[in-house]
């Protein structure tokens, strides 16, 4: 049995050879994807990374803070119309524009928390929810952020490099996932992280052995938010395109779900989660064109349902494996992993 | 065995992936197929107008079955994108980096066409007919876009006209989604009006949200307005004539082609649909318009599902592309997209189902050199769901 | 001052729609303190349902509804049995995206079945006709709601307060593991109010499926409803009722007299400010947390 004997071997970034030796593998495989797959999937690949930003951040705040939120679209949108806001009016260049954008969004993040402070469970749901939906009308009411038409994105340049197309846009996406991801952590392994865990544990004990509960747990929502900021800019990229009612209530519940179903509290279970849930979100509307399995639902959908609605069974599909993941495992995929990985050690009792 | 279960999810889901290559000469053309791309809503909130792709599917096996276009068959890939642009985008460079489509067909709603227009753009490849009657589409005009749905300025137009000018009416409100869509109409029935010296007695915009219409109808009755233009949904119409209906305030309405599926909007309103007139962008589904009867039973009566209804969004599918595959049978056996582009520029007067539609050669600072169909006509809701024209097809 | 008599009489007849969803909240959440996101689509399949049963059979409504309320509490039933009793250790997260993801299921197996195009349920009240006191109108069928939201409200209460299941579900609520202990079969408790709970959300969406219906038709009563029952305390049937009344009624005054572009979100926007000042909601007894 390992056993950690000072504080530092607890925050070291690699605990051992074995992960660091992964960890490099998986950067390697991460920049080599692009060379390998078709443009498509390195569309896909963006799309999931967005969502992982998003999941990391959301994780930090639901699942090592112990708070919820039904919201996170709303700072998505702030995020994407902040960075276009500031590229377009004050001709910010993208490398400014983005991280302030971020921090504004974290201050938005921070005045959800001031209610959060008081509220929990199903009260801290919906005055998180109630953000989510006036955010956007709100924006959709200002002219000056475009209304309803929306926004375009301009050219996405930093310094003289411009990034045009998918690939070049993957690579700044991974430097800027990979970052978050290793701040996400280090925030979660030091003090600041402590602390959040013993607020989510017990409050009123965190407080009472001298935590700070009002500035950590403003602080979880700002930087939580502050993710969500940074996603929703580089967002705003993927499509080119911004509107108010693209960030609409289902994404927030779906960012809900990707953290949840990669499992509360872990950061593997939240790339996973964001990895598998965003690509489900994706590639299911594909379902009608798998060999045998497409023609069998054509057939169903024939003689039981109705052929104009089959296209719904991407929902079934989506909550059947949502429903599994947490009847299996209120942990999640990460719950699994650690289930399977304890089976395969303690094989054969 | 529980872990066993969880393999047979992600076997499942790496199932899924999967796509093939074929190398073209001119992308998405060969001797004997051409791929036509369409994306449309099956599933969420908008999917009532998924039916658009569909009947672009029946026309196309229609035309397939007569022998296809110059020898050639029309594959038709459609997929449905939920009205979210990441998804349209994605199906869209899935589709086209992966079977290569040669153009791309209709495609419902604005904010998914937006989200691929610049890709389509820089890529060159035709889109013809967005299903959607959006300003974005010719501001600024795209060499390769071709919209054909008339601007719902242009409706709002014809309507208010209709009104002053044949009834007489001038105390006009007008009830408008709090979108693009709604705003085009706002614009185009303000400044007809103002052409007649009137001015809107009351503008009442309508959120998506909204489904309580009290409040609105409220102000609509106390501005004491004879004539209500509503430019919303199909849901929201509805309710806002329902609603008045119960507080016993009853204007002529007016709507816009959105709300002018006679028979489903008679049947979601119990009725009280009857009477409201609306513009409308297609031959009514019983016309006597030869070409709307050999679409009728050709195409919806022989490849139709069973549960599909011959309303309008369905044939609309048929006629937003009717003058792309007329250019395609002018371009003969030797189809490339320059060519294709050529001949739509070509088209003067092509009149399918739809409006007259022209294109002119293209010129970036010309919008009307890409809007094809600007025509329009009224009709008025009957008591058994027919319509009633009231006018004929109008230059506006 | 008639306008703000007709703005207030609106606002209720608007509320009482939200109330019913509401009320169906907090009896689930009553019992296992789980926000139930899957109640607008029980509801939804329930009154599509009799819409089937009405269309292909045709039966008269009056034999429909009977049938739809037994569908309904099958279905809740059915799916706390099926579904949420086989999540371990049950975290609020995790039921939560359980709930989500039933949710999903029975959006896409109605949206499957029906397609999307708008339809209307055949029902004995026409939703436009309306009562005339004076200048005030109120349509037939709000006031039917008003009344029916009433009679179930009181209903619940007495058979909460008085009946041996009501004393169940409340010993269920507070400590499951005591009133296993007392020979409470907490399990079935649960069962039950799901079902009672799906029947009480199935009454809402067959008075709303008369003037429109689609396959998201239940998403604004279902959100409405749980911000008026978490206005209300979430654990108080009153509350719920009178959340969901005041909620329309702001909602209306909003729309009338100051913004009508939103009258659709205010409502969350004034949940949050009393919230902070009542954290647990107007109609709940603060709860003291123990360490």
């Amino acid at each position: 049995m390992k056993m950690k004997r000072n504080y530092y071997e607890d925050v070291q970034m690699f605990t051992s050879g074995v992960v660091l030796f992964w960890f490099l593998t998986l950067l390697t495989g991460l920049f080599l994807l692009p060379l390998v797959v078709k443009n498509y999937y390195v569309y896909v690949a963006n799309y999931m990374a967005i969502n992982v930003i998003v999941v990391l951040g959301l994780n930090l705040l639901v699942g090592y803070t112990g708070q919820i939120s039904l919201g996170h679209a709303g700072f998505f949108a702030i995020g994407a119309y902040g960075t276009l806001m500031l590229m377009v009016k004050l001709h910010l260049p993208f490398i400014v524009a983005l991280p302030l954008a971020a921090l504004i969004t974290a201050g938005f993040g921070f005045l959800l928390g001031l209610p959060a402070l008081r509220l929990e469970g199903p009260y801290l749901a919906i005055a998180t929810l109630g953000f989510g939906l006036t955010i956007t009308q709100v924006i959709g009411r200002l002219e000056i952020f475009g209304g309803r038409e929306g926004l375009h994105a301009p050219d996405l340049t930093i310094g003289s490099w411009r990034l045009d197309t998918d690939i070049e846009f993957y690579y700044l996406l991974m430097v800027i996932t990979i970052s978050l991801a290793l701040a996400a952590r280090n925030i979660v392994k030091t003090r600041v992280g402590r602390a959040f865990i013993a607020i989510r544990d017990a409050d009123i004990a965190a407080q009472t052995i001298g935590v700070n509960v009002v500035l950590y747990k403003t602080l979880a929502f700002a930087v939580s938010a502050f993710y969500a900021g940074i996603a929703g800019g580089l967002y705003a990229f993927v499509l080119r395109f911004i509107e108010p009612e693209i960030f609409t209530l289902m994404m927030s519940i779906m960012f809900l779900a990707m953290c949840v179903v990669g499992g509360v509290g872990s950061m593997m279970g939240a790339i996973t989660g964001a990895c598998l849930l965003s690509w489900m979100d994706l590639q299911l509307r594909n379902i009608l064109n798998l060999p045998y399995i497409g023609a069998w639902l054509e057939s169903i959908s024939k003689t039981y349902f109705s052929i104009t609605g089959v296209s719904n069974i991407q929902f079934i599909v989506f909550g059947l494996i949502m429903i599994l993941i947490m009847t299996l495992e209120p942990l999640g995929l990460f719950g699994l992993w650690i289930r399977v990985k304890k089976y395969w050690k303690t094989w054969p009792f | 065995m529980k872990s066993k279960s969880v393999l047979g999810c992600l076997v499942l889901s790496v199932c899924l992936m999967f796509g093939f290559n074929t190398a073209l000469a001119e992308e998405g053309i060969t001797d004997t197929e051409i791929h036509i791309g369409q994306w449309g809503p099956q599933t969420g909130p908008a999917a009532a107008w998924g039916s658009v792709a569909r009947g672009t599917g029946a026309y196309f096996q229609m035309i397939n079955a007569k022998g296809g276009i110059n020898g050639r068959k029309i594959v038709y890939h459609m997929f449905d994108d939920a009205y979210n642009p990441a998804k349209t985008k994605a199906g869209v460079k899935e589709l086209q980096e992966g079977t290569g489509i040669f153009a791309w067909a209709c495609g419902v709603g604005t904010s998914p066409g937006l989200a691929v227009i610049d890709y389509l753009t820089e890529r060159e490849i035709p889109w013809i007919g967005p299903a959607a009657g959006s300003l974005h589409w010719i501001t600024p005009p795209r060499k390769h876009l071709f919209p054909v749905y008339p601007l719902y300025y242009n409706e709002a137009k014809a309507l208010i006209r209709y009104a002053v000018k044949e009834m007489g009416k001038t105390k006009i409100a007008i009830v408008y989604q709090n979108d693009e869509y709604g705003k085009n109409g706002l614009r185009g029935a303000r400044e007809e009006l103002v052409t007649h010296g009137l001015n809107t007695v009351v503008e009442m915009p309508v959120e998506l949200k909204d489904t309580d219409m009290k409040s609105h109808v409220m102000q609509l009755r106390k501005s004491g307005a004879d004539m209500v233009l509503l430019w919303t949904s199909v849901s929201h119409a509805v309710r806002i004539v329902g609603t008045s209906r119960a507080m016993q305030f009853t204007p002529q309405f007016m709507s816009t082609s959105t709300c002018s599926d006679f028979p489903l909007m008679m049947h979601i309103s119990k009725g009280l649909w009857e009477g409201v007139i609306c513009a409308t962008f297609g031959e009514l589904p019983d016309a006597d318009d030869p070409l709307m009867k050999m679409y009728k039973k050709e195409a919806f009566d022989a490849f139709a599902a069973k549960d599909e209804r011959w309303g309008l969004f369905y044939y609309a599918g048929i006629l937003f592309v009717e003058p792309m595959v007329e250019a395609m049978k002018r371009c003969g056996k030797d189809l490339t997209r320059d060519r294709l582009v050529a001949e739509l520029e070509k088209l003067r007067d092509f009149k399918g189902i739809g409006p007259k539609i022209s294109f002119k050669p293209f010129d970036p600072n010309d919008p009307s050199s890409r809007q094809g169909g600007s025509q329009t006509f009224l009709i008025q809701c009957l008591k058994d769901g027919k319509a009633k024209k009231l006018t004929d097809w109008m230059d506006i | 001052m008639i306008d703000f008599i007709q703005t207030i009489v609106s606002g209720i007849a608007a509320g009482s729609s939200y109330a019913l969803m509401g009320l169906a909240m907090v009896l689930i959440y009553k019992t296992s303190e789980v926000p139930n996101f899957a109640q607008g689509e029980l509801a939804l399949a329930a009154s599509f349902f009799a819409y089937m049963i009405m269309e292909s059979f045709g039966l008269s409504f009056f034999l429909a509804l009977p049938c739809a309320l037994s569908f309904a509490f099958l279905l809740g039933c059915f799916l706390e049995f099926l579904v949420l009793r086989r999540a371990k250790t049950p975290n609020i997260l995790s039921m939560i995206v359980i709930t989500i993801g039933l949710e999903m299921i029975l959006l896409g197996l109605v949206s499957w079945k029906f397609g999307a195009d708008q339809k209307t349920m055949p029902f004995p009240i026409s939703p436009y006709d309306s009562m005339a006191i004076g200048n005030i109108f109120i349509s037939t069928l709000e006031l039917v709601t008003v009344f029916v939201v009433l009679a179930i409200m009181a209903a619940l209460y007495l058979l909460l307060r008085f009946s041996k299941m009501g004393l169940a579900m409340k010993a269920t609520q507070q400590n499951t593991m005591a009133a296993r202990l007392m020979g409470i079969r907490a399990n079935r408790v649960l069962n039950l109010t799901w079902g009672l709970s799906s029947v009480v959300g199935a009454i809402a969406g067959l008075l709303i499926a008369p003037t429109l219906m689609h396959p998201y038709m239940m998403w604004d009563p279902l959100l409405k409803g749980f911000a008026a029952a978490v206005m209300g305390g979430m654990t108080s049937l009153p509350g719920a009722v009178s959340g969901a009344f005041l909620l329309g009624i702001i909602e209306n005054i909003f729309g009338t007299y100051i913004s009508i572009e939103f009258k659709a979100v205010v409502a969350f926007a004034i949940i949050v400010i009393i919230l902070c000042i009542k954290p647990s909601g107007l109609f709940a007894r603060h709860y003291v947390k123990k360490v």
